[in-house]
């Protein structure tokens, strides 16, 4: 088969087709260059979802991936391209879990806008030491979220294409951080306050989570330790909201966290059952991490200065009730511990708890006593 | 008119939940769950139990079960009949729960919480939180539910 093109641009135009003016065959033998063909996905009750186009070759990612040109998984594959990713992560146990493409379409269909779903009408003005306090928080968290958002995007550029699910729940990830980062800064400057001094809530155990060598290291500081700290902050943030606007944030975040907790458990339980030779490595981060939580030097509700003050400050109702706000804040860390513990036993690690290995349980009873 | 609890007022809840397509934005949406409701009745008489069914967009209404039924669920969420009352009167003041009537807030106010797992699986209990604002939507929506007093 043979066509004429005769193509009459102006001398300026930056289109390809623009060089195709000479008299050739077309080359079609891209037609038969193609993986697993015939496929035909069905929608579920939910759509079309990930979940609905794991079929054949598609939906078999490799144990481990020769991956480094970015080829789509499942695609055939071409002849002498060259490497376009320096994908460190090619070995399935290092990122995967058996929930990731349900993960990304809930990310997907749960998510939220700061500009519209909050009810910043709501927010009045606030005696001046709670509105301080308030925006304390809103500093310390977007400085946090910074760290969330950042982290895991190194680690998607890192990832080989072939364990795209996995991939996708982290990029949004990035997205739901992008969002608290936003959200914590519009409420810091919507009723008369501003941002406060920067934490340095970023340094220390926060801040060592992006020097984890390892995605397994990073998942377990970041999803478990980390985030579900915050997770419980953010739940109990409607402890400490003074008006709807405040309830809602703290709610959606709390909800978009949860989802990243979920990540974490369920790449440590399947990092539990199929890595065994690692679960001494893994005990080693939760070590590392414990420590941090055990200090508590950079945990908000901790013994972090700042913000367990401006916390007790906003769960008291000022800095007349400041020793009742604290009470509240010690049932807080009560229960960051114990759901933490509970995630940890969760996740396939939960022997460190009964061997003596972890100090959290005696940590909890202190504070219980 | 349902009465509270009932298989009849979780299907009209339900009803208004699924029809109202605002409740699948503003962080709402797909939802897979199974949480139970534990109604504890006054005078120590056995608490009346419901099994409330989340999928995707949708609720499929609250069964009513035995204590036996609280094992398999991902969560469930138990008061005495006066606080569900109370927080259900809420809702129908305002359209919505408000101050501390929310779930996440009567949960937080409890020494035992509200919303807790026969398993002890985080993993399953963490749900309650990561549907908290379409588990919200759901008793909002009884505020269009006229509810006889049980």
């Amino acid at each position: 088969m043979g066509v004429s093109q005769e193509v009459h641009l102006g001398e300026k135009s930056m289109s390809e087709a623009a060089q195709l003016d000479v008299e050739r065959d077309l080359d079609l033998g891209w037609m038969d260059r193609r993986g697993e063909w015939e496929i035909q996905a069905r929608p579920s009750k939910n759509g079309l979802t990930l979940a609905d186009i794991q079929i054949g070759d598609y939906g078999d990612p490799p144990v481990v991936s020769e991956n480094q040109t970015g080829v789509p998984r499942g695609a055939a594959k071409r002849d002498g391209s060259y490497r376009i990713g320096a994908y460190g992560v090619r070995t399935k146990s290092e990122i995967w879990l058996d929930n990731a493409s349900f993960l990304y379409e809930e990310a997907l269909q749960r998510q939220w806008s700061s500009a519209t779903d909050i009810p910043w009408h709501t927010i009045e003005p606030l005696p001046d030491d709670i509105e301080q306090a308030q925006c304390a928080m809103d500093t310390f968290l977007t400085e946090v979220e910074f760290v969330a958002g950042d982290v895991p995007a190194r680690w998607v550029a890192r990832t080989t294409p072939d364990f795209f699910e996995a991939r996708n729940v982290l990029l949004c990830q990035v997205m739901d951080e992008s969002r608290h980062m936003d959200v914590f800064r519009k409420r810091a400057l919507a009723n008369g306050g501003g941002l406060m001094c920067a934490t340095g809530g970023t340094a220390g155990v926060v801040g060592s989570i992006d020097h984890s060598r390892d995605f397994t290291e990073m998942s377990s500081r970041l999803h478990i330790s980390g985030e579900g700290a915050v997770l419980t902050i953010f739940r109990l943030g409607e402890l400490m909201a003074y008006n709807d606007a405040e309830k809602a944030i703290y709610r959606l975040c709390a909800q978009d966290e949860a989802r990243h907790v979920a990540f974490g458990v369920m790449h440590m339980r399947y990092m539990a059952e199929t890595a065994p030779e690692r679960h001494e490595e893994i005990h080693c981060y939760l070590d590392e991490a414990e420590r941090g939580i055990l200090s508590g030097s950079q945990n908000p509700a901790g013994q972090f200065t700042q913000t367990s003050e401006s916390m007790a400050i906003l769960l008291g109702g000022g800095k007349a009730n400041f020793d009742e706000g604290r009470n509240r804040l010690i049932a807080i860390r009560k229960r960051q511990l114990q759901e933490y513990i509970k995630r940890v036993k969760s996740a396939g690690f939960g022997d460190r708890f009964e061997n003596g290995r972890s100090q959290v349980p005696e940590l909890l009873a202190e504070i219980a006593a | 008119m349902p009465r509270f609890p009932s298989e009849q007022w979780f299907g009209a809840v339900a009803a208004v939940f699924n029809g109202d397509e605002s409740y699948q934005g503003a962080g709402g949406g797909q939802c897979n769950c199974r949480a139970g409701v534990v109604v504890e009745a006054p005078n120590d008489a056995p608490a009346d139990v419901f099994v409330l069914t989340f999928e995707g967009a949708e609720c499929l209404g609250g069964q009513p079960a035995d204590a036996a039924a609280l094992a398999d669920v991902d969560f469930y969420m138990q008061m005495p009949l006066a606080d569900w009352q109370e927080m259900l009167g809420d809702i129908q003041a305002h359209g919505h729960a408000t101050a501390d009537h929310t779930l996440n807030s009567l949960d937080l106010n409890r020494e035992e919480g509200l919303a807790t797992s026969v398993h002890g699986d985080q993993y399953r209990e963490d749900l309650f939180f990561r549907y908290n604002q379409t588990l919200q939507f759901f008793f909002d929506a009884s505020a269009r539910v006229k509810t006889a007093r049980a």
